[in-house]
């Protein structure tokens, strides 16, 4: 390569870099920066990107989204992330600056989500956070106002498991002693301090209690000494990988407690394809009413348009989400304030049945679900309509 | 000179006016852009300071990028930002210097994986403490900084790295790891304490990463050992100061530029095929720039290159260093006793004895020639005097007191110069700064001009007058043998040791050389001469050792000693055999 | 005392796994002398295959090595040849060849992964076989891992064998210790260097294969085990194959240990206190000669 052509490219570079496209629009600008490769890149193709595709195609199916009477079809702009907090922010603004997008969905996980929060409320795009999942959450949103979260508090997911528990205990399934484990990092800890609190609090006694570093898949060791406490519930907060594994080892070594709850991906369909009739009575994060009629057609839909079934935790909120932020737009235009406004107090019909937020909190959720038959049921709250008992989980197949 | 270097001061302060005011027209993304290459260029500057001259490829990055980011963490609710980022450096340095004092003794890829090895550890330890001890691993940080505060904090950083990093070049510390880097072992027998140079380098290239961490950590509200410790950084900061050269000091930044630009363009075109198109890319750079953006500049502009070959050393610059890179002690006086005494020295590399038990002293102003077969142990002998090994056993004393012990460096201090059987010279230095590297580290020390007119003054008493700025590599074996000894006369010693030095020379150039050593002993030096040139040992030589096997076998008079049978049946070996 | 045993045999069941990552590596650094960036990813793929042959047309991962393992030695012999040797015929020395491969690998990296996610997707990966429990005296093992064990031993065992009793071995070894020397006894260095890289790349398939049996994985998690085997490799000594095994049962013995007896949260962090204080002691590795 001469020094000319090297200068040439750099120019193009440049050019590519700094100029984005200024046109003319009748359609709806839609943009998101994900992490497409890096550690991020599963995650998000799970429960975030088949979504938004997903949403992208039916609304365009459909003709578009109703913005002021005109049907506007959806234009996607997409950027990789690289799952690094700071090329995310970096495309955020390139969308919102550059690209002048209407409207801008959110990366994938905790950690990005609150990285791009400052962001978002600077350049006043609605923030539907579905993969944020913290407790500090209602202060966030009161610094954030544009900024909404889905799944819940993780504390509700720890209050479920308790309340699953002493439900299973009262009606004698299963008795108080109780192996926990954690993946140490921030969702790992936060939930089993809560847990440790909850669980003794009802009543239980924690036989085993320890944490394993993050990305670890060898869980023998920990299993061994989790099945020599002799323990009747094993309560695991783990990551997919290790969620596998910890399935794996327990089935290997024999290990089948009276109650099972493991997750997050337990509610992954790749989960239940890879365990089959081993899966049933494990419990997990999340769940849906497979019963009700949007979530009976979202689960084929997803599996038409995408090839298989999506998971049954944050998967149907993320979808559930897009068509509310869909409805929002459709009721108040193209506004972002007034859409924000419009999420933030508006009531709304989707897959999972009527969302309304409180305080900028989806309370449609379930916090605990179990592997019955080949559905993932919700099983807690165990108030909620819909609500399945849970089983005692059976020996392993 | 000087209206020449108002200009480039002048320019200097309208580009610095100019990169300041960016975030007072340009849009979000582009103020973004302008910190991803502000922080690389601080990373990779700061990177290349210490693994570009020595050639140690450090993945450490990510740990101190990741000690400062969780130092904003912690402290940020506590203290005011500019105590938060000068604690944040302090513990950079002192992590830096203990890591160094641990690690610096390992080589090529022993340290390169060490340096992955320790960010990871760290990156465990702060999880494990997090978890035991804070209770909560995540971390908020709402400290009330904008983007356009993030990004001048950058850009002083930025001149602040790229500042030090000309002091460090133009001062003897630059010059002392551009001879580490080029060969250790003639850094030590130059006087040059390179423990301590890499060390300082080390701490220094860490403290600015700390801190880059430590100003980065605001811009991403929520922190976890996961994305303040991402191994990523540390890959693509080598990547990037690798890609535009590591050797000089805006190398790295014509590594950051095109790079943070591709990964942005492709990023932002090719999303899916982002992967492949950075591979491709990367593997065609590999390709077509084996040197880097520096390298292709060079070869195309021959003053860049000569602009390389002479980093002149500048007062004010050592001035300014001087705290970390302090000089040597001044020499001790001479006094009666012998000048050089070995007393039953004992070395042994495994199960070979190369020396065994060998004594002898080494008077005043004498030629001492050290002769014996291939593998007598002579080489072994001279590394041991010059503290390039240790003995295991004996005691070596110069000038009366001992320095069995000594590091090598110290010992060149005192006054012990050599050369190496196998030609040693500093290849992609100047022969200026060959020499110049041998005049530097000891006593006083000289630079500037007095420096560059005594190195050409010792170069044109070698017969190299005219080959001052040629780089040493490309010097015939014999120059380079010249260029050795007058590094060796730079560092003004009172012993010198030559190792076969005139081995190879025709017989006219023989006579040149030979001449050469008389006159240095009658100004005074002391000389002990290992040779097999039995001609020049005739001529030259007070007195004689004769070794083999590692032990002395006779000692006396050339013509005595190349007489006795035993040094003859040594050479010429048993009859039997 | 049953404690015992169980820690000892579950960490060499652990160990052999990193030992059988490792060994390639171990090959196509300490012998070819590339520092290949791009080992995990090789790996990686060679998992992709034993699912797709396993769960799209029914070949069970055992049998696939004998599809998968030829494949890969064959790709790295050509990866060797066209990418690789134009970097080996220009580099100086062994310290610009360090630089250049780390780039070019680095390159390829990127590339195998790219096209691993265009074909598989990013999402997280994983499939049943062999999952069955063996029981051995008083504690219980998965087959599938002990398979990896039992590979990692054949493994480590025969290229040992072929290093220290064959000609050819005797070659490769000249060829690690003095490229200089070995090509002026006539050994072919680039010939012997391409065979050792490709052999290294046929390693890391079959680890890839039968890891794939027992751990999830995804197109970007090849960088996971890059890493590990070269802490495995540094660790046991550059390009020395019992070097490789020994730290890698080492470092599965001790990190079982570790988390039966200790704390859990504390293995990886015992991986690298370890590893750096192997290094500490012995600056080249367990059973590394020398440095120069």
């Amino acid at each position: 390569m001469t020094l000319n052509r090297i200068a040439a490219f750099a120019a193009l570079a440049m050019t590519a870099a700094l100029c984005a496209p200024a046109q003319a629009q009748d359609t709806l600008k839609i943009g998101w920066a994900i992490s497409k490769t890096g550690p991020f890149a599963a995650g998000a193709a799970v429960t975030t990107l088949p979504n938004y595709q997903v949403w992208v195609k039916d609304v365009n199916d459909a003709g578009g989204i109703n913005v002021g009477g005109k049907k506007m079809k959806i234009e996607v702009i997409e950027y990789d992330d690289r799952s690094n907090s700071e090329d995310m922010i970096k495309a955020v603004e390139r969308l919102a600056t550059q690209d002048k997008v209407d409207f801008i969905l959110p990366p994938w996980s905790t950690g990005m989500n609150l990285a791009a929060a400052p962001i978002f409320n600077k350049l006043g795009y609605p923030q539907l956070a579905v993969t944020a999942n913290t407790n500090r959450a209602p202060e966030m949103v009161k610094r954030w106002p544009n900024l909404t979260f889905w799944l819940g508090l993780p504390s509700e997911i720890v209050d479920g498991v308790v309340e699953t528990f002493s439900k299973m205990q009262k009606e004698g399934k299963i008795g108080k002693r109780i192996a926990m484990i954690a993946v140490a990092d921030q969702f790992g800890i936060e939930q089993s301090t809560a847990a440790r609190a909850g669980l003794k609090k009802a009543g239980f006694e924690l036989v085993y209690d320890k944490s394993y570093p993050f990305g670890s898949q060898d869980m023998q060791p920990v299993l061994k000494d989790a099945q020599a406490a002799n323990p009747d519930v094993l309560l695991a907060f783990s990551y997919p990988p290790d969620t596998f594994a910890i399935t794996d080892t327990a089935k290997v070594i024999n290990f089948n407690p009276k109650a099972m709850f493991l997750g997050v991906g337990t509610a992954f369909p790749g989960y239940k394809g890879k365990f089959g009739a081993s899966a049933e009575g494990i419990m997990g994060i999340g769940g849906s009413d497979a019963n009700l009629k949007g979530i009976k057609w979202y689960i084929q839909h997803h599996k038409e348009v995408i090839g298989r079934e999506p998971d049954r935790w944050a998967s149907p909120i993320t979808y559930a989400s897009l068509q509310v932020l869909q409805q929002a737009i459709e009721r108040v235009g193209k506004d972002r304030a007034a859409v924000i406004k419009e999420i933030n107090t508006g009531s709304f019909e989707t897959i999972i049945g009527t969302v309304k937020l409180k305080d900028n909190q989806n309370t449609n959720i379930w916090t605990v679900g179990q592997w019955q038959g080949n559905d993932f049921f919700g099983i807690a709250p165990t108030n909620k309509p819909g609500a399945k008992a849970p089983i005692p989980k059976p020996e392993w197949k | 000179m000087t209206s020449r270097s108002l200009a480039s001061t002048a320019a200097a302060i309208v580009l610095v006016a100019a990169l300041a005011s960016v975030p007072l027209f340009a849009s979000g993304y582009h103020l973004a852009l302008g910190i991803s290459l502000l922080y690389f260029t601080v990373l990779a500057t700061a990177w290349a300071m210490f693994s570009g001259p020595t050639h140690y490829i450090s993945l450490a990055t990510a740990a101190f990028f990741g000690i400062g980011a969780y130092t904003t963490a912690v402290l940020t609710d506590f203290l005011p930002w500019p105590v938060v980022i000068l604690a944040a450096m302090v513990v950079g340095i002192l992590i830096a210097l203990v890591v160094g004092l641990s690690t610096l003794r390992l080589s090529g890829i022993y340290f390169v994986i060490f340096s992955f090895g320790l960010a990871e550890l760290i990156r465990q330890i702060v999880t494990w403490y997090e978890v035991n001890i804070a209770g909560s691993i995540g971390r908020y940080i709402f400290a009330d900084t904008t983007t356009e505060g993030i990004y001048w904090r950058l850009l002083a950083l930025a001149g602040m790295v790229l500042g030090a990093g000309w002091l460090i070049r133009h001062s003897r510390l630059g010059l002392a790891v551009r001879v580490i880097g080029q060969d250790e072992m003639v850094a030590r027998h130059c006087g040059i304490d390179t423990t301590r140079a890499k060390l300082v380098l080390f701490a220094v290239s860490a403290a600015f990463m700390t801190v880059t961490g430590a100003v980065m950590a605001p811009r991403w509200t929520y922190l976890d050992p996961m994305i303040a410790f991402s191994p990523v950084v540390s890959f693509e900061v080598v990547i990037m100061a690798l890609f535009g050269g590591a050797g000089t000091l805006f190398g790295p930044l014509l590594g950051v530029i095109p790079l943070v630009l591709l990964f942005d363009v492709l990023g932002a075109y090719f999303p899916n095929y982002f992967s492949i198109l950075l591979g491709l890319v990367f593997i065609l750079i590999v390709y077509a720039l084996p040197r880097g953006v520096v390298g292709l500049l060079q070869q195309r502009l021959p003053a860049l290159r000569r602009a390389a070959l002479q980093v002149k050393m500048s007062a004010p610059a050592e001035t300014v260093m001087r705290p970390v890179w302090p000089r040597a002690a001044e020499r001790m006086a001479a006094g009666d006793a012998p000048v050089l005494q070995l007393a039953n020295v004992r070395k042994s590399f495994g199960g070979l004895v190369a020396v065994d038990d060998l004594s002898f002293d080494l008077k005043r102003g004498e030629i001492l020639g050290l002769i014996g077969p291939n593998g007598s142990g002579k080489t072994t002998a001279l590394n041991l005097i010059s503290g390039a090994i240790l003995p295991d056993a004996g005691e070596i004393s110069l000038e009366g007191r001992p320095i069995t012990l000594l590091p090598a460096h110290r010992i060149a201090q005192r006054g012990v110069a050599r050369t190496f059987q196998l030609v040693r010279v500093l290849g992609e230095s100047s022969c200026r700064e060959n020499v110049i590297a041998g005049m530097a580290f000891h006593g006083p020390g000289l630079w500037g001009a007095a420096a560059d007119a005594r190195a050409d003054a010792l170069l044109a008493r070698v017969g190299l007058g005219d080959k001052a700025d040629t780089p040493a590599g490309q010097l015939t074996y014999i120059d380079q043998k010249r260029l050795e000894l007058a590094r060796a006369l730079a560092l003004d010693p009172d012993v010198l040791l030559l190792d076969e030095w005139l081995a190879g020379l025709n017989p006219s150039e023989l006579q040149v050389g030979i001449a050469l050593v008389r006159m240095l002993r009658e100004e005074g030096l002391t000389i002990i001469i290992v040779e097999h040139v039995m001609d020049a040992i005739r001529s030259l030589c007070d007195r004689c050792v004769v070794m083999n096997t590692g032990r002395k076998i006779a000692e006396g008079p050339p013509s005595a000693v190349l007489a006795d049978r035993e040094v003859i049946r040594a050479y010429l070996g048993d009859a039997d055999d | 005392m049953a404690l015992t045993f169980d820690i000892v045999l579950s960490g060499l069941v652990l160990g052999g796994m990193y030992a059988l990552i490792a060994m390639g590596l171990t090959l196509q650094y300490g012998i070819a002398r590339i520092m290949n960036l791009s080992y995990g990813e090789s790996l990686i793929a060679s998992a992709f295959a034993a699912m797709f042959l396993y769960t799209g047309m029914a070949v069970n991962p055992v049998l696939g090595l004998l599809v998968i393992v030829p494949l890969s030695f064959a790709a790295n012999w050509l990866l060797y040849q066209v990418v690789l040797m134009p970097l080996v015929k220009r580099a100086k020395n062994q310290g610009m060849l360090e630089v250049d491969s780390i780039l070019g690998t680095f390159g390829v990296l990127f590339v195998i992964q790219g096209v691993m996610l265009v074909a598989f997707g990013g999402s997280l990966q994983s499939y049943s076989y062999l999952s069955v429990p063996v029981h051995i005296l008083t504690t219980t093992l998965a087959a599938n891992r002990i398979l990896a064990l039992l590979f990692a031993l054949v493994i480590g065992g025969g290229i040992y064998l072929i290093l220290t009793r064959t000609r050819f071995g005797t070659a490769l070894r000249a060829v690690a210790v003095n490229p200089v020397a070995a090509q002026l006894s006539g050994i072919d260095i680039r010939a012997a260097s391409a065979l050792a890289f490709a052999g290294g790349g046929a390693i890391a398939a079959a680890g890839g294969v039968l890891i794939s049996m027992f751990l999830t994985f995804s197109a970007a998690s090849g960088v996971v085990f890059t890493m590990k085997a070269l802490i495995v490799v540094i660790m046991g000594g550059v390009g020395n194959m019992l070097g490789a095994l020994v730290a890698g049962l080492l470092l599965g013995v001790s990190e079982t240990a570790v988390a039966r007896l200790v704390d859990p949260g504390l293995t990886i962090a015992v991986t690298y206190a370890l590893f750096l204080s192997v290094l500490l002691w012995r600056p080249t590795g367990l059973f590394g000669r020398p440095a120069r």
